[in-house]
């Protein structure tokens, strides 16, 4: 095979992140080619969430060594509204209701801020909806859906399906999905895992964030890392997902 | 006293607002909006009352109101959305007395206060000795969004029947930072971010308003005065 280097999307170098004071990531180091979709699995409290809220941008984490490269931009400078407009999507573990603010309202506001941030005008009424319902489509989401509130009474599966819902609206090069798993039964499971392997194109790039095989049966990873106390222990195929799925993660 | 009584078996439907000064359209002026509320209210048998109050920036003032209920079966609904910010000093009085069995009256409101503003909340619910089968709610919820601002909240419950239904709750906070984050993370910048935790936070209160001209006067004015909060000082963001 004689192929086109690839785009890198990500590299984390040295990171090391703190919350008041107690340091969660102790020196992490991770790259990611356009195409790829990367696992991060490992025990509770190793640091999973942590690093993808700090590649969100999330303002209780300080960053206090390292580096973090988005598409040759500084990643570490940027507010998570200009890391979203890059390029950056995080899947929640836990999403946020917003009560009284519905979801065409929400994203809305999400798509034009972030046009209004690349200089262009907002999205006509009839493109939006348009593009509301197509995307909508993706997650199996009933036409009720738009004006519900965001999150206010939704179902796990539901707000699952709402999280890879707004993936597809806001179009990312670099999807971040925090334990999307959690909390949701099989079809589910199904339907948010279809909907990300659609999303998936050659040009973008994937971490999946996750304690189990589980999502891994369906969404399946090019690479798998293994994160222990803060630190990528370990970094292989796919083939590792069934090796700790049967030894567990003390034998690595 | 003036007293206002909705009489047996009727509807009162009233939406008040404070502080709107002269941006208020006529045919709202005309549907009585900036009428003042009467200093009690009395519900007879089977009546109904829904009163929103809706207090602006640039309002300082006492608004009171005690309800009484006189009849059985009646319903009360009342509850009010404020804003106060610079030197605005706000005192809300409401008092609800149940004297009869078997009335419901459920309350909500909700505040915003900034820069210097000072908010006082009295809210007084009355159970008397023979009023069973009460319900009656209340809620006050109100956001910081200044160092400066300041907020006192007393819910009062006074409960002398058996057999009733009863709740209060009231809370001050500041605008969430895990919302903020969420949004944020969605490309929505801060400041938009926070507008729209402010009119979510009043929702419950705008959502009494029907659709119409009416409530579209009340969204984009409390929709441009946050704005104007939010672009005068850092109150998106708390650290």
């Amino acid at each position: 095979m004689h192929d086109m280097e690839k785009r890198l999307i990500l590299k984390i170098e040295g990171l090391r992140a703190k919350a008041g004071d107690k340091e969660i990531l102790k020196g992490i180091d991770l790259s990611i080619n356009e195409g790829e979709i990367h696992a991060v699995m490992g025990p509770n409290g190793a640091g999973k969430s942590t690093l993808s809220a700090v590649l969100a941008g999330k303002p209780q984490f300080e960053v206090t060594e390292g580096s973090v490269t988005f598409l040759g931009r500084n990643l570490l400078e940027m507010s998570p509204e200009e890391r979203s407009w890059a390029g950056i999507f995080l899947s929640f573990q836990y999403p946020v209701e917003i009560p009284g603010v519905s979801i065409t309202n929400f994203m809305k506001t999400a798509v034009n801020s972030r046009r209004k941030g690349k200089g262009l005008e907002p999205l006509k009424a009839a493109e939006f909806l348009k593009l509301m319902k197509e995307k909508m489509s993706f997650v199996q989401m009933k036409p009720e859906f738009a004006k519900r509130e965001v999150n206010v009474g939704f179902s796990g599966g539901e707000k699952k399906r709402n999280e890879i819902f707004q993936m597809a609206m806001l179009d990312p090069v670099l999807s971040i999905l925090d334990e999307t798993d959690s909390g949701l039964d099989v079809d589910a499971l199904r339907i948010v895992a279809n909907g990300v392997n659609m999303l998936h194109t050659p040009e973008k790039a994937a971490i999946v964030i996750t304690h189990y095989q589980r999502l891994l049966d369906y969404i399946v990873p090019d690479v798998v890392h293994v994160l222990k106390d803060g630190r990528i222990v370990k970094t292989a195929g796919k083939e590792l997902v069934a090796r700790i799925e049967n030894e567990g993660y003390d034998s690595i | 006293m003036e007293v206002l009584t909705v009489n047996r078996g009727c509807v009162l439907k009233r939406i008040l607002v404070y502080g709107a000064g002269n941006n208020i359209p006529d045919d709202l002026k005309n549907a009585g909006w900036l009428d003042v509320l009467p200093e009690k209210l009395v519900l007879e048998e089977d009546s109904h009352a829904e009163i929103s109050i809706f207090v602006l920036p640039g309002f300082s003032g006492n608004i009171r109101l005690t309800a009484e209920f006189a009849g059985e079966r009646a319903d009360l609904k009342l509850c009010g959305a404020y804003i106060c910010t610079g030197e605005d000093r706000l005192s809300l009085d409401m008092e609800v007395r149940h004297e009869v069995p078997g009335c419901h009256s459920d309350q909500i409101f909700k505040g915003l206060a900034a820069g210097h503003s000072r908010a006082d909340f009295f809210g007084r619910i009355i159970v008397a000795e023979n009023a069973f089968k009460t319900e009656a709610y209340q809620a006050n919820h109100n956001l910081l969004l200044s160092d400066t601002a300041k907020v006192d909240t007393k819910p009062q419950l006074e409960i002398y029947a058996d057999d009733v239904k009863c709740s209060h709750g009231a809370t001050i906070g500041r605008l969430d930072e895990e919302e903020q984050f969420y949004m944020r993370s969605r490309g929505i910048p801060l400041d938009e971010a926070a507008l729209l935790q402010i009119m979510s936070f009043v929702s419950p209160v705008i959502g009494t308003v029907p659709d119409g001209p009416g409530k579209d006067f009340l969204v984009s004015e409390i929709e441009q005065m946050s704005r104007n909060l939010l672009n005068a000082g850092k109150t998106g963001q708390v650290d």
